[in-house]
């Protein structure tokens, strides 16, 4: 309650702006110089790499970076661990000062807004010498989110994907012999587990998950177009999505309040339904108990077609490395499909390489494969640096029919007009 | 005093005034330029894109219906925070200072231990506490035959609960200072009072809270600036929902400057709260000033 919030945000916004001024003559503009004073300079000497990578996978990659290290001796690794809450903020400092690492773990979702400041190094200049950069042996949905305009940012590193999650004892019993396949077996199936009585729900929807209704739209068909702007949610399998997305709430079928953790009410079996990533086959594994055998995930059930969103990491080279090709040399070996599979067994981070996945490792978990197959299908947020605004607001006003008794069609009207306030 | 003297006192204060001034006074200049920019993330690397657009951060900040809402929000955390602060903590140092046996000794600490107590912990802990569904409060209510209340799910009652929450975090600090001033009231009053046969009603009333003015002047103060820059708690335990119950303007201002790159907004709306919380303490100031004539 103490803790002046307003002058630590003011003073972290100065600090940024003084910084920049001490480095002025590398800003912006001249990206261009520093790039072609670099590849000269890339003869043969040692050099150390700098590379942030967030949360577990900087961790990881600390003793993981060794195997680089080996097949590259004249290289050596700085790997700095950024916990995932301090990662934008370190960014826009970065970006702000021009001071920061060679390359840089991103997430997919930050690439467009970080693009535009100039923040990363442009690899289609590179494609000749390297040829992971646009590789189509990464899933689409990864290489989109890569590419702004005619730029390449980043070279996928590893994917994740919402599938669904279901306990099949509790499906069975109640005659259901396969998870749902479409929007009306779900609904179907959720209704007759919600009936199961008091505390019971037929399925759960977190409300703080931005991807969840877009995920219901691109199930219904819809698709984001950029130069449409806010117009997109004015169309038809929009508006039906949220209208689906709404009723769950409305037939009360899923918990409105917080509830307890949601693989605790799977392992009771109050909410046998729910949609998460692969991190979270891991969490119902370590921390139920007896349900073992008695759960499984599939594809999301949609109903034009069975899609999911598609998230993970990319590498990607700072606007003012002064290490181009050892950079590429990094990117390059971590994106190859024996690297990908290994950081697989390291991490479980889902590789990002198709050809990754025909290895054995992958290829035989059942539960795996469903990621794979779900990737396939997975779309990727609108690469546009006011996303994650829009989204936001798209959760707000969706929280305001479900909570605030506002009419669907009325609400989507006001966010369309706030959509389109932010993407100006 | 000789000529070398002089800057004695300029040496002694000098660290001290150089650190406001750079991480205190220019960041508020700063802000105030930028207050008046469309600053965002590409600006940030990139001076040129940054353009003046004079008072439109201002003009949309009170068109925008969340900050509107976060304004009312700052102003019920006030008006119902700060006078609960007041209250609490001046009784629990009233009741800790009645005696000085050992176990006055150890509740001074147990009602301090809140106030240095990691925020997050406390998040998780408050957390499952306020839950619905599962939380202890609803547990013990239920056991008295009252229904579950919506704690954090509840636009009005979700503020209400995180003013308990800060309050029970603030007490300790400024039971501290009421501490400190109820021990430097000098006995004599006490002694003269029971002289004059006064009960202990009156004694409290007309010598220990009037000593305490003081004391209660400068609680006010920090307080009500506090509860204007509440942040911590919506932002660990609610992120500013349901429906923006809980958003304050310091939350605002984060999510506006660090989760949406609005730079240029952000600083408008965090100039319009260092104006108000300049005006609020002015007022107080003034207020005090004429009661002491």
């Amino acid at each position: 309650m103490k803790k002046s919030i307003g002058l630590v945000s003011l003073t972290g916004i100065a600090l940024a702006l003084t910084a920049c001024s001490s480095n002025d003559s590398a800003g912006g503009s001249a990206n261009n110089d520093t790039n072609a004073d670099n590849t000269e300079n890339d003869s043969g000497e040692d050099v150390t790499l700098t590379v942030w990578a967030m949360g577990e996978e900087g961790e990881a990659l600390h003793s993981f970076g060794e195997r680089f290290e080996e097949e590259n001796p004249n290289i050596e690794l700085d790997v700095q661990a950024i916990p995932w809450d301090n990662a934008h903020d370190n960014l826009l400092t970065a970006v702000a000062s021009g001071e920061g690492p060679d390359v840089v773990q991103l997430g997919t979702t930050w690439v467009a807004e970080f693009s535009e400041a100039g923040a990363f190094l442009d690899l289609s200049d590179y494609t000749d010498d390297f040829d992971m950069i646009g590789n189509e042996d990464f899933f689409e949905g990864a290489l989109d989110t890569t590419e702004v305009e005619d730029e390449i940012l980043g070279v996928p590193w590893y994917v994740d994907t919402r599938v669904l999650f279901y306990r099949s004892d509790i499906l069975a019993e109640h005659g259901f012999d396969s998870a749902p396949s479409n929007w009306e077996e779900l609904k179907e199936i959720a209704h007759v587990l919600n009936d199961r009585g008091d505390g019971m729900y037929g399925f759960d929807i977190d409300q703080n998950d931005q991807l969840v209704p877009s995920i219901f739209a691109w199930q219904n068909g819809w698709e984001y177009d950029i130069d449409a702007g806010a117009e997109n949610f004015a169309d038809d399998s929009f508006r039906e999505a949220m209208e689906y997305y709404h009723s769950f709430f409305d037939e009360e079928l899923v918990q409105e309040s917080e509830g307890v953790p949601i693989e605790q009410g799977f392992e009771e079996g109050t909410k046998p339904m729910f949609m998460s990533g692969p991190w979270m086959v891991n969490i119902i594994n370590e921390t139920t108990e007896g349900i073992d055998g008695d759960w499984g995930v599939t594809v999301l059930p949609g109903q034009e077609k069975n899609a999911s969103a598609i998230g993970g990491s990319h590498l990607s080279v700072f606007a003012h490395t002064d290490h181009v090709e050892e950079s590429l040399e990094f990117l390059s070996f971590m994106s190859e499909p024996d690297t990908q599979t290994a950081w697989f067994e390291e991490t479980n981070a889902l590789p990002a390489r198709q050809s990754s996945w025909d290895n054995d490792v992958l290829a035989e978990d059942e539960k795996l494969a469903v990621f794979g197959d779900q990737l396939e299908e997975a779309v990727a947020p609108p690469v546009i640096p006011e996303w994650e605004n829009v989204a936001q607001e798209l959760l707000s006003s969706l929280e305001r029919v479900n909570r605030g008794n506002a009419e669907v069609e009325e609400e989507m009207g006001n966010f369309q007009q706030n959509a389109e306030r932010r993407l100006n | 005093m000789n000529h070398r003297n002089a800057w004695t006192p300029w040496l002694f204060i000098g660290p001290a005034i150089l650190l406001l001034l750079v991480f205190a006074v220019l960041p508020i200049f700063v802000s105030l330029v930028i207050s008046f920019t469309d600053i965002d993330l590409v600006g940030l690397g990139n001076w040129d894109a940054i353009e003046f657009i004079g008072l439109e951060n201002f003009i949309n900040l009170f068109q925008d219906p969340l900050f509107r809402q976060s304004l009312y929000n700052s102003l019920v955390y006030v008006v119902i925070g700060v006078p609960l602060v007041i209250v609490c903590s001046l009784s629990i140092a009233l009741l800790l200072n009645y005696a000085t046996s050992k176990l006055f000794t150890i509740f001074r600490v147990v009602y301090y231990v809140p106030s240095v107590t990691n925020i997050v912990a406390i998040a998780v802990v408050w957390g499952f506490l306020y839950n619905q569904d599962v939380g202890l409060f609803n547990f013990v209510l239920d056991f008295f035959g009252v229904d579950p209340v919506p704690w954090l799910e509840h636009p009005f009652i979700a503020k209400l609960s995180l003013i308990l929450l800060a309050v029970w975090k603030g007490l300790g600090i400024n039971m501290l200072i009421y501490l400190a001033a109820l021990q430097s009231i000098p006995n004599s009053y006490y002694e003269a009072a029971n002289i004059d046969g006064a009960n202990k009603l009156q004694k409290l009333r007309y010598i220990t809270i009037p000593s305490l003015s003081y004391a209660t002047f400068f609680v006010t103060v920090t307080t009500l600036i506090g509860w204007l820059q509440f942040f911590e708690e919506p932002f660990v335990m609610t992120g500013g929902g349901p429906l923006d119950g809980t958003m304050s303007m310091a939350l605002f201002i984060y999510q506006e400057g660090f989760q949406y790159n609005e730079f240029g907004y952000a600083a408008a709306a965090s100039l319009v709260l260092f104006v108000l919380i300049i005006v609020v303490t002015m007022i107080q100031f003034t207020f005090n000033k004429s009661e002491k004539n």
